[in-house]
């Protein structure tokens, strides 16, 4: 019988693995950083093999419409991810309370989280909707204004609309992690405060806040990171539009790669949508090391 | 230095009460240990006398100010928790000094009544440091020192000893010990471990299902215990509880019938109009006779006749647990290493006025 070593014996169940994630990762990966420096067509054979260096790389960056979708992607995720935060560590406060009904309000609390984002979409498409929608009608009877709106086609408005959309399907992870972290405080913490004279305002400060910082910080970061590659929902409600207000980064990168077909330049901002996103990366691993350094 | 007054304190929760018309004064200075067994409402009564649990009737004064319906923050009370409460995010001299920033006291003098806390309490090196890094009994430390720091009128602790080893619990017993006698603040102390009420109080209020059963000083509690809770819950091993009857041989002495055994017994205070009441009272019933395992002696004739059913060494001291006619397990306390063997016979006679009558609802009688 062959016997191995513990070290070989390891490597031999990773095998498998390895290999699944080489073909289905590493090989794409690859591939698409050696198209990003071609001029590579979709609907032109023979050109994935046109190196152009990093032509494709000096165009995205003077591209002005990569750039507007890159400030149109931080205004997104500027407004949604701090929404998310707010609207979810008061909820979270909120049902931390002991009230008749929170149980069952706890329950509701996922319902948004365990919709797809295209039903979501297609949801907010309809309260979104200039004739029939309930947004409309709601502020027309009390009386905030005065006509229909068309809330996704103009365009100074379109991009907040989604990200409002956007908020009200995410809000409820971050107040589920912060709910799960005010738990783990101690209540004889919150009572030792209020003994040594601490207002409501100054036990939240002193010793709510720095408990749940940390998780905070961590949904933060896991939500920038997702609002950032910001697709299914903006593709359903308006396709990056009107006039472009709407387009993300991810959108940019869709069309070029599969609306134009340019595979080349599509793969570069697609590896300049990466390297942003692995600077959040990085900084998620730092908060989570460093929430495990205070734990 | 102030004291506090508890006038027919009650608590419920719902249809259940948890604490029943409480009295009790507390002096200035003096320091109280409310002890009992889990779920007798002792710590109940502290919180509510923190004002973190709400008094369902009755007043509570502190000094002559009466104070039940003052929040928490205002009654100028602090409170060492059992699980000491440490901010984990504060560094221990930001966890003494919390208080005060929440007074507004100005920095230099946070930093400097800090300072003497810390030198009371032998922190000083460690005042940089977070209570995740420091061990069980400097946290215990800490917990005090943040409780000292306001000048509070009363200290409260809860239980502060309990999650220590047995070494540290004594070396911090010793510790609170030297600390009220440097302070003299007025404390209220609450365990369940009646070696720490017995060591560090100047008065102990024992607490049976939510009510007092008797307040007094350690020895008066040991010696005069008012009835056979006090009894078996002060004293280690537990007193012993013999049924017997109560027989007047003359005007100012009793006989008590253990079985077929009797026995003329020295009861201290048990004479004259005192005995007649007792004897009327008890004539024909069965009451009880309390001796505690250090006052019953080995006899080598007559006395109550037992065999010897397990020995427990403990070095300074043996437990010898005798089954007898009188009762299944009839515990001795002999000093040092006995020589005893299970199994053999042995008589037990108590020592002279060392025995407890109690009548059938286990009042003491006298």
């Amino acid at each position: 019988m062959i016997r191995f070593s513990r070290t070989a014996t390891a490597w031999l169940l990773l095998t498998p693995m390895m290999t699944i994630i080489i073909g289905v990762v590493g090989y794409p990966l690859i591939k698409t950083v050696y198209y990003s420096f071609t001029a590579a067509h979709l609907a032109a054979p023979g050109t994935t093999d046109s190196w152009i260096g990093l032509k494709n790389y000096i165009k995205a960056l003077g591209n002005s419409q990569f750039l507007d979708s890159i400030s149109n992607t931080s205004y997104f995720v500027c407004v949604s991810v701090s929404a998310e935060i707010i609207l979810g560590v008061l909820v979270a406060l909120l049902l931390n309370q002991k009230f008749h009904g929170r149980t069952l309000l706890r329950a509701l609390l996922i319902l948004p989280l365990a919709l797809p984002t295209v039903v979501n979409a297609m949801m907010w498409r309809l309260i979104y909707a200039p004739d029939f929608g309930a947004l409309n009608a709601l502020l027309t009877q009390i009386g905030l204004i005065e006509s229909y709106r068309s809330w996704l086609g103009d365009p100074d408005l379109a991009l907040s609309m989604v990200a409002i959309a956007d908020v009200w399907k995410n809000f409820p992870l971050v107040a589920l992690i912060t709910l799960a972290a005010l738990q783990s405080i101690s209540k004889d913490l919150i009572e030792a405060a209020t003994l040594d004279g601490a207002s409501a305002w100054q036990r939240f400060w002193n010793v709510v806040f720095p408990a749940i910082l940390a998780p905070v910080s961590v949904a933060l970061v896991l939500r920038t990171i997702e609002a950032f590659k910001v697709f299914d929902i903006v593709y359903v409600m308006t396709r990056g539009g009107p006039a472009d207000s709407t387009k993300t980064v991810s959108f940019h990168v869709y069309q070029e790669a599969f609306a134009y077909m340019r595979i080349g330049s599509g793969a570069s901002y697609a590896l300049i949508v990466v390297l942003i996103s692995s600077f959040l990366i990085a900084t998620y691993m730092w908060l989570l090391k460093k929430q495990g350094n205070t734990a | 230095m102030t004291g506090l007054s508890l006038k027919n304190i009650c608590k419920s929760f719902g249809d259940l009460e948890v604490i029943r018309n409480v009295n009790l004064s507390i002096d200035p200075g003096e320091l109280v240990v409310f002890v009992g067994p889990s779920g007798c409402g002792k710590s109940t009564l502290l919180r509510m006398i923190a004002g973190l649990e709400d008094i369902t009737s009755g007043e509570f004064w502190i000094g002559d100010k009466r104070a039940d319906h003052l929040p928490a923050s205002e009654r100028d009370i602090a409170m060492v928790f059992q699980s000491y409460a440490l901010y984990p995010h504060m560094t221990l001299a930001e966890n003494i000094g919390f208080p005060l920033k929440l007074a507004k006291l100005p920095a230099g003098k946070i930093r400097q009544k800090v300072k003497t806390i810390a030198d009371t309490l032998h922190l000083d090196e460690l005042l940089d440091r977070k209570p995740g890094n420091i061990s069980g009994g400097q946290r215990q430390r800490v917990a005090i020192g943040r409780a000292l720091a306001r000048d509070p009128k009363v200290i409260l602790l809860d239980e502060p000893l309990s999650n220590l080893d047995a070494a540290l619990r004594l070396e911090m017993r010793a510790e609170l010990a030297r600390l009220h006698k440097q302070l003299a603040s007025t404390m209220i102390y609450v365990t369940h471990d009646q070696v720490e009420a017995m060591t560090l109080a100047d008065r102990i209020v024992i607490f049976d299902k939510g009510e007092i059963a008797q307040i007094g000083s350690p020895l008066d509690l040991y010696n005069r215990p008012a009835n056979t809770f006090v009894a078996e819950f002060i004293g280690s091993p537990k007193m012993n509880l013999f049924p017997a009857s109560l027989h007047q041989t003359d005007r100012n002495k009793a006989k008590i019938r253990l079985k077929n055994t009797t026995y003329d017994l020295d009861t201290d205070g048990l004479t004259g109009d005192i005995l007649d009441t007792a004897i009327t009272k008890n004539r024909g019933e069965t009451i009880k006779l309390g001796i505690r395992p250090e006052h019953l002696h080995f006899s080598s004739e007559g006395g109550l006749r037992g065999e010897i059913r397990n020995i427990e060494h403990l070095g300074s001291d043996t437990y010898i647990h005798i089954e007898t006619e009188a009762k299944a397990d009839v515990v001795v306390r002999s000093n040092g290493i006995s020589a005893l063997r299970n199994g053999e016979t042995v008589g037990l006679i108590p020592g002279p006025g060392m025995g407890h009558i109690f009548d059938q609802q286990g009042i003491r009688v006298t």
